[in-house]
């Protein structure tokens, strides 16, 4: 290996697991099943079976064992799995050394691995009534505490006591694989480690997913010589070692023992902690001063302990933030309940009382809907929220986890103040629906054992290059940037739950617009139905009303005074006027009628033919039409796009004192979008009745002024523009002349705001 | 002299069609019926007791909004028997509705006349109606009928 291509995390690839030798604290036997004939041997088989290992290999176990040992061993051996090591039998005096050998086994690869444990009868053994006492004092104290924390506290010292270690410590993984010392206890001249933490590499992944796999790892003696297995070559016929994974016995790491001779650790126990069936954590235990060898009787018990641990940990985590857990019951009970009584769901996230920030830890939230924003509390703008949106519209999940969002999107680092910490649900993927919470950066200081940034070095004092763990664990402070408090399980399934409710709440109310829509397109259609009828047949009798008093003008006319002509022509009048309010009501409701055909229309075309028309159709008047050349051609109804030009130049004709009138049809663009104009010099309309003016019947002046229309002109106006999915608005003064805008396309609004 | 048949169900109407035809000098006579069922079964008379118009009419003019059988159902009938009218029928109608008017084309109408709200064009129309029917167009001889 050359300098050059020095890899880092070459510890995340040894195969610690594969390497073909063991710890000298027992013996290794490689066996060949049904036969039991063993294939391997340790090489240290002698000093505790008395039989060197060339005169094992071959044999078969009950030469080794004798008979009823074996018929015993079978029996275990039909019973139980083995996938993980697990005792089988204890057999008394079986060499010179005078003590009881331990047997545990397990199967891997199609052989059979039994590991020899010596108990020697040195080993202190603790009478049965001060064991019991003992465990029950410390169930005690493990039940009295209140916390996870106060808990491992408890724990650590208990393992201290039970193991006799100098050094018991809890050690807690991350999401990325760093990890803190939670819990210690030791001997008080030992250098404290509490609070510490340490990178991902320092317990690298393989190394991460051994600890899982076995309850209990020992390394009694970091200096020890591994003892390799004879012969050398593997009873595997693709030749590869035998796999060690869950041998009691298996040597570790050399990256492992450097790296505990560097913190100055001469002996090691650790057992995993799980929470889940995943590695939450470890409990750790070291001896400084010497070696330290802990046999199966001592082990077992702590063995044990962590295991019922392991059990109680979500417990305790749980019951740590219970009061917050029900706060956020509360909350999310309080929003559905709302939720379930209000119209809008959109109103009950952002109330003034109940909203989406009530019972969590968070100091903002935000909703994304149809590409609109709604913020609310200290939240990033509305256009830094869109382009959060961009990107989770990237991500496949639809619950997004981070406390450390600049991190995952470079983009956010501009906001990281108000939010490094973010939860993201996504409701609806068609319309892009999300709800987030914001947490602020805290600054906060790490403390690692070392430098985490160089957790090896590079030793090249051979010509070849070889990496070091690193040799100094000296307190390495460091300022943490655009980190957010982390969010808790308790957060996440709280906002689970809200998308969940959300979501169904989503698809009621889509299913409720789809019936009120067929609905109410049902009554519209009745109501036009009956404008329709109602407008025709009204017409008839006024027709035969306006008839008779023309008939009287004509053939009576010379018997009526006066006043009674007067009166006869104000009948015609009257009558005539309602008939031109019949036709507009008429037109009105016609235009429902009118097939909803949309096609690419040029307006610049549109538009000259309706002024031609309208031309001609005033040919008293002396009328300057100003058609701006290169409007754009527009997806539309030609139908609807003349009824709109031809009221609204009506009404720049009609509505105009000016000797020359002069109007302006032209075209800009906002945000990408056409906006259609008409323009005149007319005499314009006061402020106060623009919200009125598109109302249908609405007149601003008498029968008599200005030709006297009908007033549903604009009203038609907007109603064909409406069917677009535009509005109108409109932009004059009085005596200013008047700008009638408007657009054809649907628009989407940004909204933003507090 | 063959009629004139106007089927028309309103009063006023009817007076104003004869005020109308009067002020144009119209000469023939005028019959009328008030609804489709009457006109037709007095164009057939072997489908009831009433006496059949003798002779037929030359024309007939024939409102669209009727009581009971409409103007447009009766044009249908019309066309579905076996039996076929020389006579054309005019519809005269308040409706401007583009629809009723290609039905009536459809169902074999010889013109549409939407009646209009003011009297002088009113009378203006029926004017031209009477020219055209009765001196630009040759209408069929009784004698040719059946």
């Amino acid at each position: 290996m050359t300098i050059t291509n020095v890899d880092l995390s070459s510890c995340d690839r040894e195969q610690v697991h594969l390497v073909g030798a063991i710890q000298p604290h027992g013996v290794l036997l490689v066996l060949a099943e049904p036969e039991l004939r063993i294939v391997q041997a340790s090489t240290n088989s002698a000093d505790f079976l008395d039989v060197p290992c060339e005169r094992l290999v071959g044999q078969c176990l009950d030469g080794l064992l004798g008979e009823e040992n074996t018929a015993a061993i079978r029996t275990q051996l039909v019973k139980k799995e083995l996938a993980n090591a697990t005792h089988l039998i204890s057999v008394p005096f079986l060499s010179s050394q005078n003590g009881v050998v331990h047997i545990s086994g397990n199967r891997i690869n199609g052989l059979l691995l039994l590991e020899f444990e010596l108990s020697a009868g040195t080993v202190e053994m603790i009478p049965a009534h001060a064991y019991s006492s003992r465990l029950q004092d410390m169930i005690q104290q493990l039940y009295g505490s209140a916390g996870l924390l106060s808990f491992l506290s408890v724990v650590v010292e208990q393992v201290r006591i039970l193991t006799g270690f100098e050094r018991v410590m809890i050690y807690r993984f991350d999401r990325d694989g760093s990890g803190m010392v939670i819990a210690e206890a030791k001997e008080t001249n030992l250098e404290a480690y509490l609070g510490l933490h340490y990178p991902a590499s320092d317990i690298p992944e393989p190394a991460r997913r051994l600890f899982a796999l076995s309850p209990l790892r020992h390394l009694p003696d970091v200096d020890y010589v591994p003892v390799p297995l004879f012969p050398d070559q593997s009873p595997l016929s693709d030749g590869s070692p035998v796999d060690l994974s869950h041998s009691f016995l298996r040597s570790v790491s050399v990256m492992y023992t450097s790296y505990l001779r560097n913190m100055g650790v001469k002996a090691t126990l650790v057992m995993p902690l799980l929470k889940s069936d995943k590695l939450w954590g470890l409990i750790s235990c070291m001896h400084h001063s010497e070696p330290k060898y802990l046999a199966y009787e001592q082990r077992f018990p702590v063995e044990l302990l962590s295991r019922m641990i392991s059990l109680r940990i979500g417990d305790l985590e749980n019951l740590d933030h219970y009061a917050y857990r029900t706060q956020l019951i509360q909350a999310y009970c309080q929003l559905i309940g709302e939720m379930g009584r209000a119209k809008n769901y959109h109103d009950v996230l952002f109330g003034s009382k109940i909203n989406l920030l009530n019972g969590i830890n968070a100091d903002g939230a935000a909703l994304l809907e149809n590409g609109k924003v709604t913020l609310l509390g200290i939240t990033p703008t509305a256009y830094q929220v869109g382009l959060l949106a961009e990107w989770l519209a990237q991500q496949k999940d639809a619950v997004l986890v981070t406390h450390c969002l600049s991190y995952n999107f470079q983009a956010a680092g501009e906001f990281s103040a108000v939010a490094s910490g973010l939860l993201a649900i996504r409701i609806s993927r068609v319309n892009l629906t999300w709800v987030m919470w914001f947490r602020p950066e805290v600054l906060s200081e790490t403390h690692w054992a070392g430098d985490p940034k160089k957790p090896v070095i590079i030793d090249d004092e051979d010509q070849e290059s070889r990496l070091q763990p690193r040799t100094s664990f000296a307190l390495w402070k460091e300022t943490v940037r655009g980190y957010s408090e982390p969010w808790l399980d308790c957060e996440i399934e709280h906002v689970r739950k809200m998308r969940q409710s959300l979501h169904d709440i989503l698809i009621e109310q889509t299913c409720q617009l789809i019936r009120l829509n067929t609905e109410l397109e049902l009554s519209n259609q009745a109501l036009n139905n009956f404008v329709y009828a109602a407008s025709h047949d009204l017409k008839e009798p006024l027709r035969g009303i306006h008839n008779y008093a023309e008939l009287l003008r004509l053939e009576e006319g010379e018997h009526l005074s006066g006043q009674g002509h007067q009166r006869i022509e104000t009948i015609l009048c009257l009558t005539e006027r309602m008939h031109h309010f019949l036709e507009a009501l008429l037109e009105y409701s016609h235009l429902d009628y009118i097939e909803q055909d949309f096609q690419i229309y040029s307006i610049t075309l549109l538009v000259e033919e309706i002024v031609d028309m309208l031309k001609k159709t005033n040919p008293n008047e002396s009328i300057t039409v100003d058609i701006q050349p290169a409007m754009p051609d527009i997806l539309c109804n030609s139908t609807f796009v003349k009824v709109i030009f031809q009221n609204l130049i009506m009404n720049a004709i009609k509505y105009n004192a000016e000797a020359v009138k002069t109007i302006k049809i032209g075209c800009y663009t906002t945000n990408g979008m056409p906006v259609f104009f008409v323009q005149d010099n007319g005499i314009g309309i006061s402020s106060e009745f623009h919200e009125y003016i598109f109302q249908p019947f609405k007149r601003l002046h008498g029968h008599k002024e200005y030709g006297g229309g009908s007033g549903v002109g604009l009203a038609l106006t907007q109603k064909a523009i409406t069917q677009h999915g535009g509005r109108i608005w409109i932009e004059s003064g009085e005596g200013k002349g008047s700008t009638f805008c408007f657009t054809l396309t649907p628009e989407h609004v940004e909204e933003g705001g507090e | 002299m063959r009629p004139l048949m106007i089927v028309e169900d309103s009063d006023e109407d009817f007076e104003v069609i004869c005020w109308a035809l009067q002020k144009t000098g119209f000469a023939h006579p005028v019959i009328r019926s008030e609804r489709a069922e009457e006109a037709l079964s007095r164009l057939f008379p072997g489908m009831s007791q009433l006496d059949r118009i003798d002779p037929l009419p030359c024309l007939m003019l024939l409102d669209l909004n009727l009581p009971g059988m409409n103007g447009l159902q009766m044009l249908e009938e019309l066309q579905q028997m076996k039996q076929k009218l020389s006579t054309p029928i005019v519809i005269l109608s308040t409706s401007d509705n583009p629809l009723d008017i290609a039905a009536c084309y459809r169902f074999g109408a010889a013109g549409y006349i939407v009646k209009p709200f003011k009297l002088e064009q009113y009378i203006e129309k029926i004017r031209d109606l009477t020219r055209y029917w009765f001196n630009t167009i040759t209408l069929p001889e009784e004698k040719c009928d059946e």
